[in-house]
């Protein structure tokens, strides 16, 4: 479930992946019934707003897709419990002394979902295909920084980097893709996008479109057959249809808005029957400029929206305080995050006075502003089925009305979103989140060489120093380097603003109490998904 | 002189309905407040207040506050500018076009008037919501877009009824004295017929006015419909949904002026109906 290295777009709060735990403000009901014993059998439903997009996890950018592929793949390192790097799929692994060689000594006897046997050919196939040109995947960057790659013997692998390359242990966290069935055929075309045949604790059994993906245990997994039978993904689009599901037993598991939290969630019944837990997400939410649109060229008048915007606002309004404000891509606490970093708080005055700097006034006296002759206007998109985003919007479309911009919101329905608006380049500003990785590597989002189609920084994002500070900081070793490189980043981003970062909210998760095993952890819930258990006498399905 | 005989009569039979009256009362207050909505609201429509948001209805907020802690009564009238303004607008559309096409189709007949209502046909098979849906959809979220979308899906039951007078009407004596006279066409279709045509108009052109505020609501409700943050009586139901469970006042008000509005129109409707025709006698 814990991908290394790779940042998603996320639709709502992911269910599973990785959410590091403040253990001061995360809490865990104790279980009010005891633990019972431990039992095989019973299935889980989960709610998500989103359906996937490919279950190829090369080809996804999404987090729906990432929440079931997580669970039928694996990789050869993942993240433990404490965001610690560990061995999936490798045993064990070798760096050599200069840090450039990896050697990956595989796990014997992992068989794929279709009875081949996982080989090192498995892991050559998948970095072959990830650095092919021909590959539509936004995950390609890290493979390409391997000088070589090779497979001695069916359960070696070793790499070769040419130059220090920090994340590159984490990068090896890429799902593994099965040789056997794809290579010499056309990734893109493969079954698998829907029908995917992976390692992983579950076997992928059926898609219905639009309604479920329903995953069944495998019995021969490695780390021993997991105790819940059947993972049962349900895609009901709105929260609070979803929210009435759960109460109703329809699903087992979902995360909840902040309001369901606070004000729906304390009666006794709900406590017996759920447990909820929170936490800081793993993910931040922010406004991303379209830097190709003239109108936001100006850091002025992207520093002027910053401060016409008030974060703490929104936390308060839309996350009833459950979240912190960003100030930049990391999450507050982490080693790379900067503390001394503030970017502008709320002063309209301020916004007010940079945009007149920039030459937007308020000519013809109608509250909006004018340069040569435009009105100051742009359309937010965000994605349905995200109330908070639709909410933060509102929120920033009445601020920036108080300073005389005019904005349009637009929601649109995920699909559409990524592939005709963000993958085309083809708006002014979205509401969206990113997930935040362990390794603070944001090359992919950031660096100007990622602004393709289907790549990362979609909004054109191009400063020749925080391309020198990405490529300085990923390739050293040194902690205290990378540190720096990162902490000026933060600093230079702050005043660039090509986002308005907005917040890190606490994911919440609500899962019925009749799962036990359940330990939240810096790394959130589901990092020992496989140990949940529902005790013979309570299972219902 | 016979005008305003026929009128007179219309206006005591209508005057005696109490329930019609009721409607045409209601009606004219909601405009009235519509109208006034910026001096009789104490809040701004959009105005924010997220340190007080989902208030129960106190002295400050008699219907409450909704999520983002704006006024919802204000939100309800000014919402109920949105449902007038579909309501005639879209009505205004359909009724032209519909009268039109029907005045046309009924006064030629032949193969004009086979293939017009063929097109009414094909049109009636549409199930109208979702070819909304779906043409709302290629379209940028607009509420004049809504409008129009609304009227040009709403003609058919027009266009039909005054062909169906019209084909009658034709036929008089008076029609085949005007024709005698030399009148041209356009002359006797607009100037003799269409007059005569009219009452059944007003009476599906009322109901109709009732159909469009429901079905902007139920587009708002969707969340396609009129963009934030305009209020509308859809969207407000729409974000009082996820949380209705506790604060019943988002739900219930907007609900509530839905429900008044469009029964107002239906007796007002009704009430024209019973008065226009001359069988029914009390």
């Amino acid at each position: 479930m814990n991908r290394g290295g790779i940042a998603f777009l996320v639709m709502v709060l992911p269910l599973l992946l990785l959410a590091a735990c403040d253990r001061e403000r995360g809490s865990s009901p104790p279980p009010r019934k005891g633990p019972g014993m431990p039992a095989y059998g019973d299935a889980i439903v989960a709610g998500s707003i989103g359906e996937p997009s490919t279950l190829i996890p090369i080809l996804a950018t999404d987090s729906a897709s990432s929440d079931i592929s997580g669970l039928v793949y694996n990789g050869l390192v993942r993240y433990d419990k404490n965001l610690q790097l560990e061995g999936d799929l490798a045993e064990r692994w070798d760096i050599s002394r200069d840090g450039l060689t990896i050697t990956f000594h595989l796990r014997r006897g992992v068989t794929w979902h279709d009875g081949g046997e996982f080989t090192s050919r498995d892991v050559l196939y998948t970095y072959r295909v990830t650095i092919d040109p021909k590959t539509p995947t936004a995950y390609a960057d890290s493979f390409r920084q391997v000088l070589k790659a090779e497979a001695p013997d069916d359960y070696t692998f070793r790499v070769t980097y040419a130059r220090p390359f920090a994340p590159a242990l984490e990068s090896w966290g890429m799902p593994v893709l099965p040789a056997h069935l794809l290579e010499g055929k056309d990734i893109t075309k493969s079954p698998l996008s829907r029908n995917p045949v992976g390692t992983g604790p579950y076997i992928f059994r059926q898609w219905v479109a639009g309604q479920r993906v329903v995953l069944e245990s495998n019995p021969n997994y490695y780390e021993g057959r997991p105790y819940i039978g059947r993972y049962i993904y349900k895609i009901i689009p709105d929260s609070s249809t979803m929210y009435m599901e759960l109460k109703a037993g329809g699903i087992d598991q979902m995360g909840i808005s902040p309001i369901q939290y606070q004000r729906q969630t304390g009666t006794a019944k709900f406590a017996s029957k759920f447990n909820k837990y929170r936490y800081p997400a793993a993910a931040y939410t922010y406004l991303a400029y379209n830097l190709r649109n003239p109108l936001f060229a100006d850091k002025r008048v992207r520093q002027a929206l910053t401060s016409a915007i008030n974060k703490k606002e929104i936390i308060h309004g839309v996350l009833l305080g459950m979240g912190q404000v960003a100030h930049g891509p990391f999450k507050p606490g982490t080693w790379a995050y900067n503390p001394d970093v503030r970017d502008f708080d709320y002063n309209p005055q301020r916004a007010q006075a940079l945009l007149a700097e920039a030459g937007w006034r308020d000519r013809n006296r109608d509250g909006i502003l004018v340069k040569n002759g435009k009105p100051f206007q742009f359309t937010i998109l965000t994605n349905q089925g995200n109330d908070q985003r639709l909410k933060s919007a509102v929120i920033i479309q009445y601020r920036l009305k108080a300073i005389g911009i005019d904005v349009k919101i637009r929601v649109i329905e995920w699909a559409s979103f990524l592939s005709q608006f963000i993958d085309k380049g083809n708006f002014d500003a979205v509401l969206l989140a990113w997930t935040i990785t362990p390794d603070p590597d944001i090359f992919d989002i950031w660096h100007s060489s990622k602004t393709g189609p289907k790549e990362f920084n979609f909004i054109r994002y191009m400063n020749p120093e925080v391309d020198r500070l990405l490529e300085q900081g990923r390739s050293t070793f040194d902690m205290d380097e990378r540190k720096r490189c990162y902490f000026r980043l933060q600093e230079i981003m702050a005043e660039d603003q090509p986002y308005t970062f907005l917040y890190v909210p606490d994911a919440l998760p609500v899962v019925s109490a009749r799962f036990r095993g359940i330990e939240p952890a810096p790394a959130g819930i589901g990092h020992n998904f496989i140990k949940w258990y529902v005790p013979k006498e309570e299972q219902v399905y | 002189m016979r005008n305003s005989f026929f009128r007179q009569v219309f206006w005591n039979r209508f005057r005696a309905n109490r329930f019609a009256m009721a409607g045409a009362l209601l009606i004219v207050a909601l405009f009235l407040v519509s109208l006034l909505a910026p001096f009789i609201t104490p809040y701004g429509p959009d105005e924010l207040d997220l340190y007080h948001v989902l208030m129960p209805p106190s002295a400050a907020h008699w219907f409450g506050t909704d999520d983002l802690g704006r006024d919802v009564l204000t939100r309800v009238i000014y919402g109920a500018r949105i449902s007038l303004k579909v309501g005639f607008v879209a009505v205004g559309i359909a009724v032209a076009i519909g009268t039109v096409i029907g005045l046309v189709s009924g006064y030629y007949s032949g193969h004009l008037d086979n293939i017009l209502m063929r097109v009414v046909d094909i049109m009636l098979c549409f199930p109208t919501f979702f070819l909304i849906l779906a043409v709302i959809a290629f379209l940028e979220q607009s509420i004049w877009y809504i409008m129009i979308i609304i009227g040009l899906t709403g003609w058919m039951g027009v266009a039909r009824l005054v062909r169906a007078e019209v084909l009658s009407l034709r036929e008089r004596d008076y029609v085949m004295a005007v024709r005698a006279l030399g009148a041209c066409d356009a002359r006797i279709i607009f100037r003799h017929i269409l007059p005569n045509a009219l009452s059944p108009v007003l009476v599906s052109a009322t109901l109709g006015v009732a159909g469009a505020i429901l079905t902007e609501s139920a587009l708002s409700f969707l969340g396609i419909g009129v963009p934030p943050p305009t209020p509308s009586w859809g969207n407000i139901l729409t974000a009082g949904k996820e949380y209705i469970e506790f604060a019943w006042w988002l739900t219930l008000y907007p609900g509530l002026a839905i429900t008044v509005t469009v029964l107002a129109y239906y007796l007002v409707g009704e009430g024209i109906r019973d008065a226009l025709d001359p069988r029914l006698q009390r």
